[in-house]
């Protein structure tokens, strides 16, 4: 265990540095604080996520939710190479609620693939500063010019002279901030862009690692949820007399949601349930079923707002020889992360301490302080490994029901959903159902035409992306809530993340045509791995792929004729066709089929081969070839595709 | 009744019908053992009792009173892992790692029966053990570098 404290944290947390940007401390509190926490620790917190210790360890506050994406190794290899330390002298720990920290949307949330991106400059500033402040702390102490010492492997190094960072620390933090410290470039780089182990393994093979279900605090007691068999479902009649005679059974109580049954130990909880009788409502979204969904998304009529428009692709469709046309549809799909739902709540008067597997310390701040009624600022929450994530745990409804829970019982509470509730308590991906056209003439196709209907996730969340937002400071945040809201209620936004893969789509049709309608339920969806783009790259290839049948051209060719010649979409496939042996025929038996998608400035494309196994569709192997830029560990962008496959496969079959 | 554990004799005091899994996560204090889905479909909750692998989560604790058991916190002799933990280590396998306790312990059982196992005989003794991250491909290139290394005598 390190020689970091909780406290050391703390006060860490104190000092200016605001989002990622390291702000100035020169002066004032910043500076203050950092000398006087040296005084008492010999620690440099260099600023909110960065502190050297008098040990030479460096505690890194990552401000995401590690889920499997490996964002902590990421993390910790962007600091430990700017820095100079090796990578196993870097502790993570994860950051909890924190309104400092907020990043992208003024959330603290973990999604969207943008982990890495956002991080990959403001994290190695941050550490770059560190560097420059320990080495000048060197420079000072040898009387040489900082100009000639190194830091290598947590030493500051000056010909066969070292100093270790930890005989540095207390004096650095003495020294003003850099404004602008030097970036390493790319040559100089020793750890990014090279495969190495992950950081977070060990606990993971041991058994030690700890997991939202893992979680206990001090007088904890244990919830077991007993929710509606449909969703949305309010319990009319609760029979809890036996129940509450069970040994262990403190409190057998009643949600708007489902019913609690509290226990100290959550064996005693989970038996007892079995003694509740509930009746139920039929809930909110009475009526609706996978054949009402269905029908309803393929006879609703609204037009949508067109949101590209180029050309004139009705013209090109009217004129065209051969017109391909389908209608591409998507079901509501649960994550289902292999942790079941759960967190962690200790409400005590007005204030509530949340543990949680959650990807979102803003979103679990704004669920329980909706459902508790107190401000989002009186809602701490913590962030534990999460079993699984995939967009699931930026949803807060978990925490909000831990929290009803622990101020009816006045103790902290651990909620524990089955698996059978954690795959009917919505917040699914949308269902969406997309008409596509395809025109081609002499061979060559001459446009394309899309119209897609999908639920809106942003509509979904539109009570707590609100309460988010309206924690921007100054005078502008009501203003900016309600305007930002009123962009998602109208419809007139075009909903981005509903179009994403489509609306971006680096295809050249000529003329081209996108409009999205959004269409509601009741039943609230979430963000699901890819978010959009599960569904669109499945939409915009089928249509590819048809018109590849209608022109009787390769998956190969037809592409090139209508994506640039030069650039990330063309080196792809090119690598794509060697990689896979294209050029070949398969063996007898296989067929073989292709696919490409861009998304969060990445450009994947692969090939499956398929075979059919007494009428069933296995999939042989998986070719896949990537460009996501700058690639931090390799490795673990291999490991995010080879899962990846695997899910969408679930999904597809 | 008395439950062994990891060599250790632990009483516990719960209805002999209690699953194993709770017993073990809240009454020995040993969470390394996940609760996936409560019905034996995922495996997550995989031990070993008198050296088989057993789901916890649908094993009434009173039918295994007294007998050996081993979880994923009993495989490591201190800080020496395992070899099947030492494989695990060097394939980066794990990536949120909620299955991964009970993947090591069903390989564990598979390399004592097969040492050397073939690809089939991994997908069949592995596959009913879930993985939503998808770490698949690499579970079986580490339960083949297990193999070497209990063949060369163990994790170095």
């Amino acid at each position: 265990m390190t020689a970091w404290s909780r406290r050391g944290f703390l006060h860490g947390m104190l000092l200016g540095g605001g989002a990622l940007t390291l702000a100035a401390c020169g002066g004032g509190g910043g500076q203050a604080l950092r000398i006087s926490h040296a005084d008492q620790t010999g620690a440099l917190a260099a600023n909110l996520y960065i502190t050297v210790l008098a040990t030479g360890r460096v505690a890194l506050i990552v401000n995401k939710a590690e889920i499997g994406q490996g964002v902590s190794t990421g993390y910790a290899t962007l600091v430990a190479d700017e820095l100079g330390v090796p990578i196993d002298h870097v502790d993570v720990h994860y950051a909890g609620s924190n309104s400092e920290m907020r990043t992208s949307a003024n959330l603290q949330l973990t999604g969207g693939s943008t982990s890495t991106a956002e991080a990959f400059v403001p994290l190695r500033r941050a550490a770059a500063a560190a560097r420059e402040m320990l080495i000048a702390a060197a420079a000072a102490q040898w009387k040489v010019p900082a100009s000639d010492l190194v830091a290598v492997d947590g030493h500051v190094v000056r010909g066969a002279d070292r100093l270790p960072f930890g005989e540095l620390t207390k004096h650095a933090a003495q020294l003003g901030v850099p404004d602008s410290p030097r970036l390493k470039t790319a040559k100089e780089f020793t750890l990014i862009g090279k495969v190495s182990r992950r950081v977070d393994i060990r606990p993971k093979i041991t058994g030690a690692a700890v997991f939202g279900i893992d979680v206990q605090v001090p007088n904890m007691v244990n919830a077991f949820a007993i929710h509606g068999p449909v969703f949305g479902a309010k319990p009319i009649t609760v029979k809890s007399d036996a129940a509450k005679q069970r040994p262990g059974v403190i409190a057998v109580v009643a949600f708007d949601w489902g019913v609690a049954v509290v226990a100290e130990k959550f064996w005693q909880a989970r038996a007892a349930a079995a003694d509740v009788e509930v009746t139920w409502d039929a809930g909110h979204v009475a009526g609706l079923d996978t054949q009402v969904m269905q029908k309803a998304m393929r006879e609703h009529t609204g037009k949508g707002l067109v949101s590209k428009d180029d050309g004139d692709a009705g013209k090109a469709i009217e004129h065209a020889e051969v017109v391909v046309s389908g209608v591409y549809e998507a079901p509501y799909l649960a994550h289902a992360t292999l942790e079941p739902q759960n967190a962690t709540a200790s409400v005590t008067g007005d204030r509530c301490e949340i543990w949680a597997p959650s990807q979102s310390p803003t979103l679990a701040q704004a669920y329980v302080a909706d459902a508790l009624g107190i401000g989002m600022d009186d809602v701490n929450v913590h962030i534990t490994l999460c079993g699984g994530g995939f967009g699931r745990r930026s949803v807060g409804d978990v925490c909000a029901q831990a929290a009803q829970i622990s101020r009816a019982v006045k103790r902290p509470v651990k909620l524990i959903w089955t698996r059978e509730s954690d795959m009917t308590q919505a917040y699914y991906r949308p269902v969406y159902a997309v008409k596509v056209e395809g025109a081609l003439r002499s061979g060559k196709v001459t446009g394309a035409r899309v119209m897609s209907r999908s639920q809106s996730i942003l509509l979904s969340s539109k009570k707590f992306l609100g309460a988010a937002l309206s924690q921007l400071p100054g005078a502008m945040a009501g203003m900016v809530g309600d305007a930002a809201l009123a962009l998602f209620s109208t419809g007139s936004f075009g909903d981005l993340i509903a179009s994403e893969g489509m609306a971006n789509s680096p295809y050249q049709f000529g003329n081209f045509e996108l409009a999205t309608e959004l269409v509601q339920t009741r039943l609230p969806v979430s963000f699901w791995r890819s978010v959009g783009n599960s569904v669109t790259g499945f939409v915009m290839e089928g249509l590819i792929d048809e018109l590849c049948v209608a022109a009787n051209q390769d998956p190969f060719t037809l592409r090139r004729s209508i994506l640039p010649a030069t650039g990330k979409q063309a080196r792809v496939l090119d690598a794509l066709e060697k990689l896979s042996g294209w050029a070949t025929p398969p063996p007898h038996g296989i067929a073989r089929g292709m696919a490409r998608h861009f998304a969060f400035d990445t450009e994947v494309a692969q090939v499956a081969e398929v075979e059919l196994v007494a009428g069933r569709i296995k999939v042989r192997r998986v070719f896949c070839v990537v460009d996501c830029g700058v690639p931090v560990n390799p490795g673990i962008i291999k490991s995010q595709m080879e899962g990846a496959i695997i899910f969408g496969l679930s999904a597809a079959l | 009744m008395k439950l062994v554990v990891n060599g250790k004799d632990v009483e516990v005091e719960v209805p002999a019908d209690t699953p194993l899994l709770w017993v073990l996560r809240e009454e020995v204090g040993l969470t390394g053992t996940k609760f996936g889905c409560g019905k034996a479909l995922c495996g997550a909750c995989t031990v070993h009792v008198d050296g088989a692998p057993k789901r916890s989560c649908v094993t009434a604790c009173g039918t295994v009173a007294g007998k050996p058991i081993t979880t994923i916190e009993g495989l490591a002799n201190g800080a020496e892992l395992h070899p099947v933990q030492q494989a695990w280590l060097e394939e980066n396998v794990p990536q949120c790692g909620y299955c991964q306790a009970g993947q090591i312990m069903t390989a564990v059982v598979l390399l004592k029966a097969k040492p050397q196992p073939t690809d089939a005989e991994i997908d069949d003794a592995m596959s009913a053990n879930l993985c939503r991250c998808g770490t698949y491909p690499r579970i079986r290139k580490a339960v083949h570098r297990a193999a070497e290394l209990l063949a060369a005598g163990g994790a170095k």
